[in-house]
């Protein structure tokens, strides 16, 4: 749709640049990892975030154009394009969550909002409002379990699905992208406290942080 | 038999414990042994104590009666350590573990010998039901004197006055099929749940499933029936499809089959939960289970007879004897006398005879028992007395004789001399109640059933009752039952039923059963000695019969009259025969009589398992903004603002003193006014609007008009309610003819994303606009005062000159090397930049701001300075200044509101109201006290007339109050009736302490009331 302002947020050179988990101190529980972990957690930091909304019809022939995928229209669903570097999700009727590599967002949104022309939709960075946090080993899920009402037994949750629900006294999206992994969803204001929620519900089964990559 | 001298009634052979260890404790400070697999009550009895707690009202020494939940007296405040105290477990479901200390929960000083012995002894006539009422309720004012010393003498066991050391925590747990206990039903309900391919949950209150075959006579393949039980547990624990949960009660079923389980799963090793691999782990664990379908097979439990003195030490269920014989391996007594209505009952007495001790007697109320037990018993050589029953014990602290009478159960009445036999036991037996207790809980109405004397469960969506619980007795049709119900809920949820091989069990003829309750005695039941019902609660047949009496006939009212059924006990001992009391005292039957409600909890759960991990620093969510670490390492003391941590101010140190917030607040508005200051305005909500229907959309939200707004310009505005009070207000800006971005209030931020979209999908549908929240995405930094435009033209390519960037102007730019969007608003009436960036990139653009801002003194700013800065100009806070029954026009912000847009706008037409159109509402002013050196209380009452008697008429209230330091006065907003038309009147703030204050109504504008230094 036209008469949009688009707006690239990223800085042209290379600034110091803060995670939402930047205050959380990472480094320092890494570095106090438990030695056999049954659960793991890693923050992937800066990734690019955006909201597609619109009609289905409207944004599937865009969506695929531009990712290669088809959009999911199931609810729940999450599909990641070729190489898995790129995930779109199902969030309600007429939204998605696109995640891509960290500096992607801008151009992606660009050349969507190009295939999409005068349609109806709207997309919005919302990079800086939110982090992804992987949890993986053998006892993720049971730290899903201290931490949401929503059933995540593989039954109920297969890979390729996501959800936005409650998370502690906070909201997340809980996403599975593959049969060995988890990842959260954060909302950067809520991030901290979602974490050391994490730090607290997995101690018992041994748990080990690791640093961000960019 | 021969007997470990150390625990006189332990057995030397048979049980389920390990003798060849033994574990420590203490019991009221003296030290027993007792051996892994006891309970606390197990080595209670083997150690031969005998009194164990004093009881509720009349201080009476009692002992242990039970061997599960349903035990009443055995309760006990358990704990080493202060920190570590937990009230109100009981005995006989308290794993022993070494080093274990506990205490009697009520008798103080002590149960052999205490302050309320006194006041018991005086008998009956003394505290009759509705004592308490009755007596210490009047006068009201001594009520708090009195409850302190009967609650400490009462003992409800007590909380720990330290912090507990020990986690809790909470999982959430979903399965098709939830099988409530792990006796013959539930493991066979299990099994058939599970080869049907259910999600199943097994979950189980006792240290090992099992349940009544723990204890059974009967055999199961003509094997002992523990090895059937053993083997299914193993099998279920290899399915994938299964969690079993031992140690893990069903507290509380819920609606739409909710269950709460409590895992207790340490308070079987140590009173502190003992770290793994030096890992912390919960100490018990509350399973919130959502299950498709749930089995109730909770068993049931043996119901006392009801008989003189029936709660001196030493008077048992009789099913307890069983089971303190064949599984703990103790006899807890030398001579039993046993009172029975039923087969079961017979039991205690073959297992008592077996274990070598004496069996003095059988009373059985039947006339010709004639089962195969009853034969087994006359083999034996026991003396059965028909037709009687024990109608009184003898005894203080322990049994010493049982009087066996004749009795005439129709008549109600002894029919013949009473036997006074020696005896250090009795045990009874008046049937089995079906535990329906979590049935219940949904508020569904349990159902008479004559056949088998007890209530059943009554029909809950969902619920399957199985075995014990479903009124199903005899060990065959239990374990059939038990299949049929698995497979039931199987079914219910789209799986095939499942075959299950069962094994063969023994079976036996059984005799009939009679009903008997309360076993009449030669004194009518008010003169008789004390029959309890509910021993926990000290509820005696006298005290149904006397509240008939009295007119409460409504079992309801029986209950709260005499306290039947109350508190952690819940009636599973006394409920059914108190109530068959009521109906005999009535004259009507039990099903015409009812029952009361059961409620949650089904035995007490700490509050830490309810907590979780919901406490200390994870209690709520604790909101940061992008430069929250900065704040801190400033020294910043934080406000709650929601749930978001926001700086109050900023105190520096002068001199080695730390400011007083008064003081740092005067320092930081000044900066402002004369020179740079900086707020994290960060958690102002920002939604995103995208859409051709954007403008429209905002014009009908909005009182005022967006018809016009150019790209690049910002506009403030009011959102009203459909009542036309004032919701949110804020600052929208045009960022493209088809975008805005608007920012609402910080508390307002979810609510008014929620109004929008309420609005879009129900009302209006057919606008073509999106709202996305924005809100964490942007970081806001507010550089404001006379020198922001020369600090922020040091790190920017925005021209910021007057004429090229005007105020309430938005433009596009480069601050700090970070792409940046600037808007020219003001909240202080100083001159201000917004400075919007990308949150990951704000500490960057923040920390640069203060490089450059040392020479200009920039001064970082918190809420407190805020609000004064705004008050000074007028602008209100919505929540502070307003109350939902504020108008924009009580505001005063006629400027604000478009009465002739095209489309009517939420709000307009109550606008039109004639309450809204009167011209006494509360209006907002400004208020000047009189005495420069007063800031007025938020909150106060203003009066126009001091001198009016009280109560005085109250015409308005202050809502913000501050010293300004730029004005060197006290100031104030109010909203005060018709107090636009009252410019220049005085009015009058009476407060507590009696002194009365003056202030003028003046403008609401205290500073530069021409905005010339915004626009500079």
């Amino acid at each position: 749709m036209s008469d949009v302002r688009m707006f690239d947020s990223r800085p042209a050179t290379a600034v110091d640049a803060e995670s939402p988990l930047a205050v959380s101190n990472l480094a320092e529980r890494a570095r106090r990892s438990a030695a056999d972990p049954g659960v793991t957690l890693r923050e992937r930091a800066f990734l690019g975030h955006l909201i597609l909304r619109g009609g289905a019809i409207v944004l599937d022939e865009a969506v695929r154009e531009v990712l290669g995928v088809s959009l999911p229209a199931r609810p729940g669903a999450l599909v990641h394009d070729a190489d898995g570097e790129r995930s779109i999700q199902w969030l309600s009727p007429d939204e998605w969550l696109l995640i891509v590599p960290e500096g992607e967002a801008y151009t992606l949104e660009k050349r969507l909002r190009d295939a999409l022309g005068d349609a109806h939709f709207a997309i919005v960075d919302v990079s800086g409002g939110q982090t992804l946090v992987e949890l993986s080993g053998p006892r993720a899920r049971e730290v899903l379990m201290k931490s949401t009402p929503y059933d995540v037994h593989p039954r109920h949750f297969p890979a390729g699905k996501g959800v936005t629900t409650t998370f502690a006294k906070a909201t997340a999206i809980v996403r599975r992208p593959d049969e060995e992994l988890w990842e959260l969803v954060l909302r950067r204001s809520f991030a901290d406290y979602c974490y050391r929620w994490l730090v607290d519900a997995g101690e018992e089964y041994g748990l080990a942080v690791e640093e961000s990559g960019r | 038999m021969s007997q470990s001298s150390s625990q006189p009634n332990r057995l030397a052979q048979g049980g389920r414990v390990d003798r060849t260890r033994k574990l420590t404790f203490t019991f009221n400070g003296k030290r027993y042994t007792g051996h892994p697999g006891d309970t606390l009550a197990s080595a209670l009895l083997a150690n031969g104590v005998d009194v164990v707690n004093r009881s509720f009202k009349y201080s009476r020494p009692r002992g242990i009666v039970a061997a599960g939940a349903e035990e009443p007296n055995a309760v006990v405040q358990l704990g080493a350590s202060e920190a570590a105290q937990v009230p109100n477990v009981r005995a006989t479901q308290q794993a022993l573990y070494d080093g274990l200390e506990a205490r009697s929960t009520n008798g103080w000083p002590n149960v052999q010998r205490d302050l309320m012995g006194s006041v018991g002894k005086l008998g009956g006539s003394f505290m009759p039901p509705g004592f308490y009422y009755k007596t210490f309720m009047a006068p009201a004012s001594m009520w708090m004197t009195y409850e302190k010393y009967i609650r400490k003498s009462a003992g409800l066991g007590r909380s720990p006055v330290e912090s507990d050391p020990d986690i809790y925590d909470h999982l959430n747990q979903h399965c098709d099929v939830l099988v409530i206990g792990a006796g013959p039903a539930g493991l066979s309900a299990a099994l058939a749940a599970a080869y049907s391919g259910a999600r199943v949950i097994l979950c189980d209150e006792q240290e090992t499933m099992g349940g009544s075959l723990l204890d059974s006579r009967e055999t199961l393949d003509d094997a002992e029936a523990t090895r059937w039980a053993d083997a299914v547990i193993d099998e279920l624990a290899s399915l994938d499809n299964v969690t079993l949960l031992a140690r893990t009660t069903a507290n509380g079923y819920h609606d739409h089959n909710f269950v709460t389980l409590h895992e207790r799963r340490t308070e079987h090793l140590a009173d502190v939960a003992p770290r793994v691999d030096g890992r912390r782990q919960s100490r018990s664990r509350l399973h919130r289970v959502r299950a498709a379908q749930v089995v109730l097979a909770t068993g049931a439990h043996e119901r006392p007879l009801v008989y003189a003195n029936n709660d001196v030490p030493g008077n048992l269920l009789a099913g307890a004897v069983s089971t303190y014989i064949r599984r703990y391996g103790v006899a807890p007594g030398q001579k039993l006398v046993l009172s029975t209505s039923n087969d079961h009952g017979y039991r205690a007495a073959l297992d008592w005879h077996e274990a070598g001790r004496e069996v003095v007697a059988i009373a059985d109320a039947r006339d010709n028992p004639d089962g195969e037990w009853v034969e087994q018993a006359r083999a034996a050589g026991i003396r059965i007395i028909t037709g009687s029953a024990v109608i009184e014990a003898k005894g203080d602290k322990r049994v010493s004789a049982a009087r066996v009478a004749r009795i005439d159960i129709d008549g109600f009445r002894v029919a013949g001399k009473a036997e006074e036999l020696a005896c250090d036991t009795i045990a009874s037996s008046g049937g089995y109640s079906p535990v329906v207790h979590l049935s219940s809980h949904t508020g569904t109405r349990p159902v008479w059933r004559d056949d088998i004397l007890g209530f059943v469960p009554g029909d809950v969506t969902g619920l399957t009752p199985a075995g014990g619980a479903h009124g199903v007795y005899a060990l065959d049709a239990v374990l059939e039952d038990g299949v049929a119900a698995g497979n039931r809920a199987a079914e219910a949820g789209g799986f095939p039923a499942a075959s299950v091989n069962l094994p063969r069990a023994s079976a036996h003829r059984e005799s009939p059963a009679v009903a008997l309750y309360q076993v009449p005695h030669e004194k009518p039941t008010l003169r008789a000695p004390k029959q309890f019902v509910d021993l926990q609660n000290d509820v005696t047949a006298a005290g149904i019969d006397v509240a008939t009496r009295e007119g409460f006939e409504s079992i309801e009212h029986v209950k709260r009259y005499t306290a039947m059924g109350f508190g952690t006990d819940q009636g599973k001992l006394g409920n059914i025969n108190g109530m068959a009391i009521a109906a005999r005292c009535l004259g009507q039957t039990i099903p015409e009589t009812g029952t009361t409600v059961f409620r949650p909890n089904y035995t007490p759960v700490t509050f830490g398992a309810i907590v979780g991990r919901h406490c200390r620093e994870l209690f709520d969510p604790e909101r940061y903004t992008a430069l929250h670490q900065w704040h801190v390492e400033h020294g910043a003391e934080f406000e709650d603002v929601g749930q978001w941590k926001r700086p109050w101010y900023f105190p520096r140190t002068v001199n080695g003193k730390k400011e007083s917030m008064h003081e740092a607040v005067a320092r930081e508005c000044l900066a402002v006014r004369q020179g740079v200051g900086i707020l994290d305005a960060s958690t102002l909500g920002k939604i995103d609007i995208q859409g051709p229907d954007a403008r429209e959309f905002l014009g009908r939200i909005y009182t005022n008009k967006w018809a016009k707004l150019a790209p690049g310009r910002v506009r403030y505005g009011l959102m009203c309610k459909d009542d036309g009070m004032l919701m949110d207000d804020g600052t929208t800006s045009c960022l493209g003819d088809n975008h805005f971005l608007m920012t609402t209030t910080t508390g307002g931020a979810a609510g008014v994303l929620e109004w929008l979209e309420i609005w879009h999908q129900t009302e209006w549908p057919e606008l073509e606009v999106y709202f996305n929240s924005v809100t964490d995405h942007w970081a806001t930094m507010t550089v404001t005062g006379p020198e922001a435009r020369q600090l922020l033209a040091e790190i920017t390519d925005i021209d910021l000159d007057k004429e090229a960037f005007k105020f309430m102007d938005w433009k596009e730019g480069n601050v700090a090397g970070v792409p940046a969007r600037v808007f020219r608003i003001s909240f202080t009436g100083e001159l201000a930049f917004e400075i919007n960036v990308q949150a990951n990139y704000a500490m960057h653009v923040w920390k640069t701001l203060f490089e450059h801002g040392e020479k200009y003194d920039l001064t970082p700013y918190g809420t407190e300075t805020m609000h004064v800065l705004r008050a000074e100009k007028g602008l209100i806070i919505v929540g502070q200044d307003t109350d939902g029954s504020v108008t924009p026009e009580d505001l005063g912000m006629y400027w604000a509101i478009g009465y002739d847009k095209p489309f009517p706008w939420i709000g307009k037409r109550a606008l039109s109201r004639p309450d809204t159109r009167r011209v006494d509402r509360k209006q907002l002013v400004g208020l000047r006290p009189h005495d420069p050196g007063v800031v007025l209380e938020e909150g106060a009452q203003i009066v126009f007339d001091p001198e009016q008697s009280i109560p005085m008429t109250m015409v308005g209230h202050v809502t913000s109050s501050y010293y300004s330091p730029v004005l060197d006065s006290g100031f104030a907003l109010a909203v005060v009736k018709g107090g636009h038309h009252r410019m220049g009147e005085t009015v009058y703030l009476p407060m507590v302490d009696g002194k009365v204050h003056a202030a003028e109504i003046v403008s609401t504008v205290f500073y530069d009331p021409k905005g010339e230094r915004q626009h500079v």
